[in-house]
């Protein structure tokens, strides 16, 4: 009977969510303990079968086993997407004591990766497939957008909902959707956009048949979308910015630590470059409701970057007249920036993005 | 909310000592963690029309109208009010137990784990050990932690550190006001700042790789607090890292050295525990370094957003990653960090432009040593102005086997 207290009160504040009944009570299983059976069992059973769980459970779990549940993350039951909870961290909160952008796209790679190891990918970072690593394939981000409409503080749980699906006959998409554990509101979606490139020519390929098997066998056949609405931001295109730029910040250089495996430096750095030319006034009344980045070009340890802003005029010639795809914000607290990073002192493209920025509630 | 959550912390005491008293009437072998389920389950004597009750009671119902509820179905055997009663406390109390423990899992703020040591700590809130003196907690490690040598860097590992050391005094209800500070130290505008850090290195883990980091704090001279952590691989216990900092108390708008009060005391002195630094001090003087005695030299360094603090501080661990940025590639590439030892002299913010010079020591004692193949650097971190932020020394090993689990 508690398990099933434990799930009455659980699908309570999930109703937002799209996962079944059993994911859910799936879910509350690592943190529980207690195998929800959902179903009208007396209390005794339950409890009972509840028992007999937990001392199997920790009895002579394999190795495997233990590396699983440790990393807290899992398929979905259909397989067909992957979820993980992920705690902030003292370290990844930023100015306005919430999780920086940063660190909601650090933790969107990570149950990324989690999940392209899970069904089987290469464990190097590209998330290879063995037909690729034959062919010397990799994957390369080509967009990423990202909407958080409450950032999290710390000590708080994000759980993060992945999924991958074919995108064109080029490349491959993955969604993403950010609930908040404690409340089941979600937080925050994003999606990115994956082309296809030979590592060594750094030439696009189209996906062949093979490949496609491979990836996509473990993706939804029916198209899913983390923003399923028309119009949405993730889509729009992002026009060049006006020369001069209204604010730049230029001279920028890769640290160390902003390296990947690969020795190019993580998606994750353009964010924080694109925000360093943000004005002070923004920064300090404002938070980052969407960020959309296309990337170029890649960068590496030597190279010299500069960042460019302005802001962004809406049809209607009004920068403050913008349109929110999130329920949450009245248009007139936006503004809307566009950027562009380029190699310092030159004209080549590395990236350029748009963000929408909501006035911060102080 | 981290202020609130103070108030909040000693909550899980309170409830397990509710459900322990709870426990005494039962047979239940295990611990008072998984009380919930098992209180309901083994008391034979409740009847099932009562339970059937509870469970389609709503999830928030307060606890008087359950405990009404309860009371009006009472089984229609032949008991009397007398012998029921025992029965139906022992219930109330059972029942207010799970309600309360179930509305905390769903707050999630000061969430406790019930269950036994490793899905304890399933998110890596980590648990207080010892009576509050040493905080334990588990992080694995993620992708984006790796570095280039494919594992986790040492700004991974301080960052870890730092997240134990506050979590630490947050479980045992002493963070008041900001991060880190106790109740009696906001009110008088008082911070620990960090004075020095030493550690060493035995293996750096990699991805999915978990640790389980302890820490604890001892007294530290008559006016200062050290806090030491011991890292170890969680799956096989084996020493990872060990550290040791020394924390001096200081006023945060006059930013002169303070003695500790003695309502700071009172708070935190019961914590301190009475063991030796886990790393001998290494109390070698650091020797002058300028620009032109150094082997590198790295300049326009700057901080990110990304880099700043609730405060506006660059945050501590940041001012190593700009130490090693000044390390020559060439040592980086076939050696690992092995020791560090790092005094922090002065703090900078948002604006600051800094430089990192790096010289390698000319080390006497090992030359022509060849068992001991290490290099040891001297490192300056200072604005441009000339002004000192932190001095460091590090000592570098030819790089052993990566992670900590015999990977294919």
């Amino acid at each position: 009977m508690p398990a099933m207290l434990w799930c009455s009160t659980s699908r309570g504040p999930i109703r937002s969510r799209e996962a079944t009944p059993a994911a859910q009570c799936g879910r509350l299983r690592n943190w529980a303990g207690v195998r929800c059976a959902c179903k009208a069992f007396s209390g005794l059973e339950v409890a009972v079968a509840a028992a007999a769980a937990v001392a199997a459970r920790d009895k002579g779990v394999g190795e495997k086993a233990l590396a699983e549940r440790l990393r807290l993350g899992s398929l979905l039951p259909d397989g067909l997407s992957y979820k993980e909870c992920f705690i902030v961290r003292c370290y990844e909160v930023g100015i306005n004591k919430t999780a920086t952008v940063e660190t909601i796209a650090n933790l969107l790679q990570e149950v990324g990766g989690s999940h392209a190891q899970s069904v089987g990918f290469s464990t190097d970072g590209f998330a290879t497939t063995p037909t690729m690593r034959k062919l010397g394939l990799i994957w390369v981000t080509s967009r990423m957008h990202i909407e958080i409409y409450k950032y999290p503080a710390w000590g708080e749980v994000i759980e993060i909902e992945t999924w991958c699906q074919s995108d064109g006959r080029m490349g491959t998409r993955r969604d993403w959707i950010l609930w908040d554990l404690a409340t089941g509101e979600v937080i925050g979606r994003a999606t990115s956009k994956w082309v296809m490139m030979n590592e060594k020519t750094r030439k696009l390929q189209r996906v062949s048949d093979e490949v496609r098997e491979e990836v996509f066998v473990h993706c939804p056949r029916t198209p899913r979308l983390a923003f399923p609405e028309e119009n949405n931001g993730s889509l729009k295109k992002i026009p060049k910015l006006d020369n001069p730029a209204q604010y730049s910040r230029l001279g920028l250089v890769p640290r160390r630590a902003d390296l990947d495996m690969n020795q190019h430096v993580n998606n994750v750095t353009y964010i924080g470059w694109v925000l360093e030319s943000i004005p002070q006034e923004i920064i300090d009344t404002h938070e980052l409701q969407t960020i959309t980045l296309d990337y170029r070009r890649e960068c590496q340890h030597d190279d010299v970057v500069d960042s460019l802003t302005s802001p962004e005029v809406s049809e209607n010639g009004n920068t403050n007249g913008v349109v929110s795809s999130s329920p949450f914000v009245h248009d007139q607290d936006l503004q809307q920036f566009l950027h562009f990073l380029r190699l310092s002192g030159s004209s080549l493209e590395i990236n350029r993005g748009r963000t929408v920025w909501r006035k911060l509630a102080r | 909310m981290v202020a609130s959550v103070a108030s909040s912390a000693f909550f899980p005491a309170s409830s397990s000592s509710s459900v322990v008293s709870a426990k005494a009437s039962l047979p239940v072998g295990d611990g008072p963690q998984s009380m919930g389920v098992r209180g309901i389950v083994a008391k034979p004597t409740l009847s099932s029309g009562a339970m059937r009750v509870k469970a389609q009671a709503p999830a928030k119902a307060s606890l008087k109208s359950e405990a009404h509820t309860v009371e009006e179905d009472s089984p229609s055997s032949a008991r009397t009010f007398y012998n029921q009663l025992p029965d139906w406390s022992f219930l109330f109390a059972a029942i207010t137990t799970i309600f309360l423990a179930a509305e905390k899992q769903f707050t999630l703020i000061d969430w406790k784990p019930r269950r036994p040591d490793m899905l304890a700590d399933a998110f890596g809130l980590g648990k207080i050990m010892q009576d509050g003196l040493v905080f334990r907690q588990n992080f694995s490690i993620r992708s984006y932690e790796i570095g280039v040598d494919r594992t986790a860097s040492i700004e991974t590992l301080m960052n870890h550190l730092q997240e134990t050391a506050l979590n630490h005094v947050r479980r045992v209800g002493l963070m008041g006001d900001g991060y880190g500070c106790t109740p009696e130290m906001s009110k008088r505008n008082l911070i620990w700042v960090v004075a020095k850090m030493q550690i060493l290195v035995e293996k750096y883990p990699s991805w999915e790789d978990v640790v389980e980091i302890d820490t604890w704090v001892a007294a530290s001279g008559k006016n200062g607090m050290r806090r030491d952590w011991h890292v170890r691989d969680y799956r096989t216990g084996q020493t990872v890292m060990q550290a040791t900092s020394v924390w001096v108390m200081m006023n945060k708008h006059t930013r002169r050295l303070s003695k500790i009060p003695e309502e700071v005391r009172a708070e935190i002195g019961s914590y301190f525990m009475d063991r030796d630094p886990i790393l001998d001090e290494d109390s070698r003087k650091f020797p002058k370094l300028e620009a032109n005695t150094a082997d590198h030299v790295q300049r326009g360094l700057t901080p990110r957003w990304n880099d700043l603090d609730v405060n506006q501080h660059v945050n501590n661990v940041k001012y190593i990653g700009w130490i090693l940025e000044s390390a020559p590639i060439t040592i980086l590439e076939s050696h690992e960090l092995a020791t560090m030892t790092l005094e922090y002299k002065r703090e900078c913010g948002w604006g600051s432009v800094l430089q990192s010079l790096t010289a390698i020591s000319d080390d006497d004692d090992n030359a022509g040593d060849s068992a001991k193949p290490g290099i040891e650097c001297q490192h300056l971190l200072c604005l441009e102005s000339g002004t000192e932020i932190m001095r460091g020394r590090t000592e570098w090993r030819p790089k052993r086997a990566q992670g900590l689990q015999p990977k294919s």
